[in-house]
């Protein structure tokens, strides 16, 4: 990881927005560090207001860190323009010009980053084919659904053929299709070589996507590393999926002590707390007449490390 | 960077464009100002003067409300709507945003003055058919046009931070001391008290002087502006404008979008 260059560099974020009528600092980011590599797919995960869209703003020039530092390809986020070029930004629940068609708007973002008209035009068809979105290139925005709105964020991010990519829950307002296929275009960035920071809430997303992720909670960083690494090596239990169904006083003959396991329809589930207790159970069922049907160990997923990093009661609140 | 600004004014002009609001208050000028035809046979002495008289009132009155209705809205909608978002994380400069969003607008105003302007003439002309016509009328709305722009400018300093309520009476306040900064200016002379002469005279700088580019008399009394005068105004308005402007990029140069 060390030996890639590292394309994005957080160090101690701080922003508070003034709220209220006295105009009181809230604060929504505190001290916030982290990186992104080149050619990573980062998944920024965190509960409504914990910051996501704040850090987002700030990356992108929309807001400005009270404190802290935020470098993008090696520069302040702050400083000069030539660096949006090689950024590519889809806003949450993105919003756009609703007179003008996607051919149009794409034309308009084209102008604004420089590309030439030809450029700009096969560019869009591409991107408008590969977001599903031809049939609709004709069609005033304003009759956009929602997953449409969507579909053309993600096309304008893309036109310019940016390295990173920023996107602020992608998978918002679209349905499982959708998601599907956002979650491919993110996978075929990657293979092209392109760096994708994107948060989310959607956690089973991250974790099929990310090869990082950073977990942020009411400001904070409270977890940020490998997928893997943070989901642990630690085996949970082994679920045995069995049949038929014992009667509680076979399972105990076969060595099964009493409340591991459930009954789901015509299957036994048990869960054994090791490797030496699971194979005991196997041979115990086999004589006594059982087929097993699987035998799986299973480890903690990133929603139960999310759960226990940022608290059951912690997910709630208004989203920055 | 002018690439980008003619981008901008151009989506810019083609939003307001759209607006169904502007082709009411532009369709309701259009019909006062035809309907100055008729109100100078209502009139006594000069009917012809009447027509320029009432009809460059209208072209103003109604200018002054597109300009505020449009202009406080300029910055905040985009805000509102979110669509600044995308705009401001391509290569773009806050500066050349709020330029390009200006200029589209100034645009918007020119096209409806001119049209307003040229009904005017042509009614001016219908009703002294046989008679002169009165290219006076184009040089007193290229005044109004000025005036325009200027209030367009204040309008987006305004809407670059607050709301579009608060952006409105605050243009609206500027366009009212705007036409009475001379008469400020001659009653502050009038103080004996040093601090109020000082205060009013500094008011009398710092306020937009809108008089510099009302001609409407002059036109309707059958007078013409010299090049000198319309020069002195340009002049004006440019530097007014490029004051204002610069406050405006200034204040939206650090400002969050929450």
């Amino acid at each position: 990881m060390t030996n890639r260059r590292r394309i994005l560099v957080i160090e101690g974020l701080t922003k508070s927005f003034p709220a209220g009528f006295w105009r009181k600092p809230v604060r929504v980011l505190s001290d916030l560090s982290c990186d992104v590599y080149e050619n990573e797919v980062v998944g920024f995960l965190g509960p409504n207001g914990a910051g996501k869209t704040t850090t987002i703003k700030i990356l992108n020039r929309l807001a400005f860190a009270d404190a802290g530092k935020a470098t993008l390809f090696g520069e302040d986020v702050r400083d000069g323009k030539e660096l949006r070029g090689r950024i590519g930004f889809m806003p949450e629940q993105p919003y756009f010009y609703e007179y003008l068609t996607a051919v149009e708007f794409l034309r308009l973002c084209g102008q604004l980053c420089g590309m030439a008209r030809g450029e700009t035009d096969s560019r869009s068809a591409k991107l408008l084919s590969r977001v599903g979105l031809e049939d609709a290139r004709s069609m005033a925005i304003r009759k956009y659904s929602k997953g449409m709105m969507q579909r053309l964020g993600l096309a304008q991010a893309l036109l310019h053929d940016p390295e990173l990519v920023i996107l602020d829950e992608p998978m918002s307002g679209l349905d499982p299709m959708g998601r599907m296929e956002v979650r491919n275009l993110i996978r075929e960035l990657k293979t092209a070589g392109k760096t994708v920071f994107f948060s989310s809430h959607i956690i089973s997303d991250v974790e099929v996507l990310c090869d990082r992720v950073i977990m942020l909670h009411k400001g904070e960083k409270v977890a940020e590393g490998r997928v893997e690494e943070l989901i642990g090596s630690q085996i949970l239990y082994i679920e045995l999926v069995v049949s038929p169904v014992l009667a509680p006083g076979r399972l105990a003959e076969a060595g099964i002590p009493p409340g591991v396991g459930e009954t789901q329809g015509d299957l036994l589930v048990l869960r054994a707390p090791g490797t030496r207790e699971a194979n005991g159970w196997m041979a115990g069922l086999l004589s006594a007449g059982c087929s097993i049907h699987s035998c799986l160990p299973v480890k903690k997923n990133l929603e139960e490390i999310f759960l226990e990093r940022v608290g059951e009661g912690g997910v709630e609140g208004k989203s920055n | 960077m002018v690439r980008r600004i003619l981008s901008i004014s151009a989506n810019t002009f083609r939003e307001t464009i759209r607006n169904k609001i502007l082709y009411a208050i532009l369709a309701f000028a259009l019909f006062v100002i035809g309907m100055t035809f008729f109100l100078a046979d209502l009139s006594v002495g000069d009917f012809a003067r009447i027509i320029a008289d009432v009809g460059l009132a209208s072209i103003h009155v109604f200018g002054v409300i597109m300009a505020i209705f449009l202009g406080i809205t300029l910055i905040s909608n985009e805000v509102d709507r979110k669509t600044i978002y995308v705009i401001l994380s391509k290569p773009v400069r806050r500066s050349e945003f709020i330029l390009g969003k200006t200029l589209g607008l100034s645009f918007t105003l020119a096209i409806t003055t001119l049209a307003m302007a040229a009904v005017l003439f042509l009614v001016h002309l219908g009703y002294q058919f046989g008679g002169r016509a009165e290219p006076g009328i184009f040089i007193a709305s290229a005044g109004i046009y000025m005036e325009l722009v200027l209030l367009t400018c204040l309008a987006s300093l305004f809407s670059a931070f607050t709301t579009p309520v608060l952006s409105a009476i605050f243009t609206i306040s500027l366009f009212l001391l705007g036409h009475l900064t001379n008469y400020l200016h001659a009653v502050g002379e009038q103080s004996k008290v040093a601090a109020v002469r000082w205060g009013s005279k500094a008011l009398y700088f710092l306020l937009p002087n809108l008089e510099n580019f009302n001609w409407k008399n002059e036109v309707a009394y059958g007078g013409l502006r010299s090049a000198s005068v319309l020069g002195w105004a340009a002049g004006y308005l440019a530097f007014y404008a490029v004051c204002v402007l610069c406050l405006s990029c200034l204040l939206f140069a650090r400002k969050d979008f929450k």
